[in-house]
């Protein structure tokens, strides 16, 4: 390349893509307290997600007694590759929880 | 959703955690960064991880909201400019390579020029969007497709199989997570029909090796392709561990020549003077001495060598020699593939000692499976075909094996009306070895 410097000149295009911005969301409201909230517990198909869910869950219910717990276990690594009857249910399961804890496996 | 979350994320994971987040428009996200290691199963360190972050997960859930969290600011537009740097040979490189934009070998500089001699390989528009890919969305136009080939070093006469190569990766979103996953996937792209000896691509002796233009070129252009128009940066969107040198190049052409039975695109509806791309997405490229070149010789290594930690697709590279073998002895390819999925076993006692329910195969449940042996294979939703046959290489009797991936995509190849004109313009670059 040593001679390159002395000589050519090349004016390039760039190799990145445009992208369209994405509509910003904000994230939903925090729950005051969790005592007494029912939690969903969140797993893709990581394995280690349900071990990690299952020592969240056990600490949660110590220090917030009322509370309750229901799970929703993803069956692909993300949930917006979910099928869509799986979606269906993911979204009935996150609209009858007060919160949700979850876990990627990552 | 508008239900309060937070993720619990391994902490090497963050930027990666951010990306997706942001590709989905939520540019601040509560993310619990914590110490497990992913995929890990020693519960131990898991007991220890979530207990040592529990007042952080918590906390995160009840926290009220920044105004930013609440109404994230839009950044500042990102700007495009078309010409993005003028300089010598060298420092056009160590521009792009500064940006992150290249693989890390030398680029040619995309010039006005290099890319209008590009654009001579399709009808297409320059303009024309062929696809937003994801995870960031980038959009996929004629025109950054002959950037991003001339970069690579590809020939115009390329141009068709990068075009239905960048459909192929947007059929399905299950293939946008190969390229970022832990497990280091890396595409597989087969091509069959005419194109592939229009352009020279290999798929005899060494076909995986170094050393065609096409192959070098195609792999690496779609692999550029996918770091600056998918997105998908090491270490901040791919997560592979331990990394894959297929990233940098993996294309073959079916040796249809050779081949005994009906092509690969043909198997998958396409007619055999269509031009196609095959695209999966494999972890690795294994070779197996076979136990015979015989037909139980190479079926008995193929069942014996496959083992149950593995997951996805099973691809069996045969060599023409291989393919001719089992053909003769009346092999077709499904029975081969039944062949392999009755016989690919392992004991069943041995899966529940090291793991029950995750030893062998971390999406099948065995706990309650009375049965003697383990299937390594199985017909499923997600994979209902998870053995699929290729035939390529020289005439010898290794084996390959293309172990894990997603259901193969395949797309045809448009070529644009002046296809002959551009095949004889072309053809002559080809290597021409000294003989010493």
């Amino acid at each position: 390349m040593s001679s390159e410097k002395a000589g050519t000149s090349y004016e390039v295009l760039s190799p990145w893509a445009e992208a369209d911005p994405k509509p910003l969301k904000g994230l939903a409201p925090r729950v005051t307290d969790l005592a007494g909230k029912k939690i969903g517990l969140l797993a893709n198909n990581k394995r280690a997600a349900p071990l990690i869910l299952d020592v969240a869950e056990r600490i949660l219910k110590e220090r917030f007694p009322a509370i309750e717990t229901s799970w929703f276990k993803a069956n692909s690594f993300s949930v917006s590759s979910l099928e869509s009857d799986r979606l269906s249910k993911f979204e009935d399961w996150v609209n009858g929880v007060d919160a949700v804890v979850a876990a990627v496996g990552d | 959703m508008n239900t309060p979350t937070v993720t619990l994320a391994f902490q090497y994971f963050l930027d990666d955690a951010m990306s997706a987040a942001s590709s989905k428009g939520m540019p601040v996200v509560r993310v619990v960064p914590e110490t497990i290691v992913s995929e890990s199963t020693v519960v131990e360190d898991i007991e220890a991880a979530i207990t040592g972050v529990a007042d952080d997960m918590v906390d995160a859930l009840v926290r009220p909201l920044t105004g930013e969290e609440q109404s994230p600011k839009p950044r500042e537009p990102e700007e495009y400019p078309r010409i993005v740097f003028k300089g010598t040979l060298e420092e056009v490189n160590r521009f792009f390579y500064r940006r992150g934009w290249t693989d890390g070998l030398p680029i040619i500089p995309p010039t006005e020029e290099a890319v209008a001699e590009m654009l001579t390989g399709t009808d297409l528009p320059a303009d024309h969007l062929v696809a937003e890919l994801e995870p960031r969305l980038g959009k996929a136009t004629v025109e950054k497709i002959a950037i991003i080939g001339a970069m690579a070093g590809a020939l115009p006469t390329y141009m068709p199989l990068l075009i239905a190569g960048v459909e192929a990766l947007a059929a399905n979103p299950v293939l946008g997570m190969m390229a970022v996953s832990t497990g280091s996937f890396s595409p597989f792209w087969l091509i069959n029909g005419p194109i592939a000896k229009d352009v020279h691509i290999n798929a005899s002796f060494g076909a995986m090796s170094p050393g065609n233009i096409a192959n070098a070129a195609i792999g690496r252009a779609l692999g550029l392709i996918t770091k600056n128009i998918r997105g998908v940066r090491k270490q901040i969107e791919d997560m592979g561990v331990l990394g894959n040198p297929g990233k940098y190049t993996m294309v073959v052409a079916e040796n249809e020549a050779f081949n005994p039975w009906k092509p690969f695109h043909v198997e998958q509806g396409f007619h055999k003077e269509d031009s196609t791309i095959t695209l999966t997405f494999p972890q690795s490229f294994q070779q197996m001495v076979p136990f015979g070149t015989d037909d139980q010789g190479i079926l008995g290594t193929v069942v014996s060598s496959v083992t149950p930690a593995r997951m996805g697709l099973f691809g069996l590279v045969l060599t023409p020699a291989n393919a001719k073998t089992l053909a003769s002895k009346g092999w077709t390819k499904k029975t081969i593939i039944d062949y392999i999925i009755e016989n690919a076993i392992v004991p069943m006692e041995q899966i529940k000692r090291f793991g029950p329910g995750v030893g062998g195969s971390i999406f099948r449940d065995v706990s309650n499976d009375t049965s003697d042996s383990f299937h390594i294979f199985q017909r499923t939703e997600r994979y209902p075909e998870p053995v699929q046959i290729y035939v390529f290489g020289g005439f010898g009797s290794w084996l390959g094996f293309l172990q894990g991936g997603p259901q193969p995509v395949v797309r045809k190849a448009e070529l644009p009306a002046n296809w002959e004109q551009l095949v004889n313009k072309y053809k002559n670059i080809v290597p021409s070895y000294v003989r010493y």
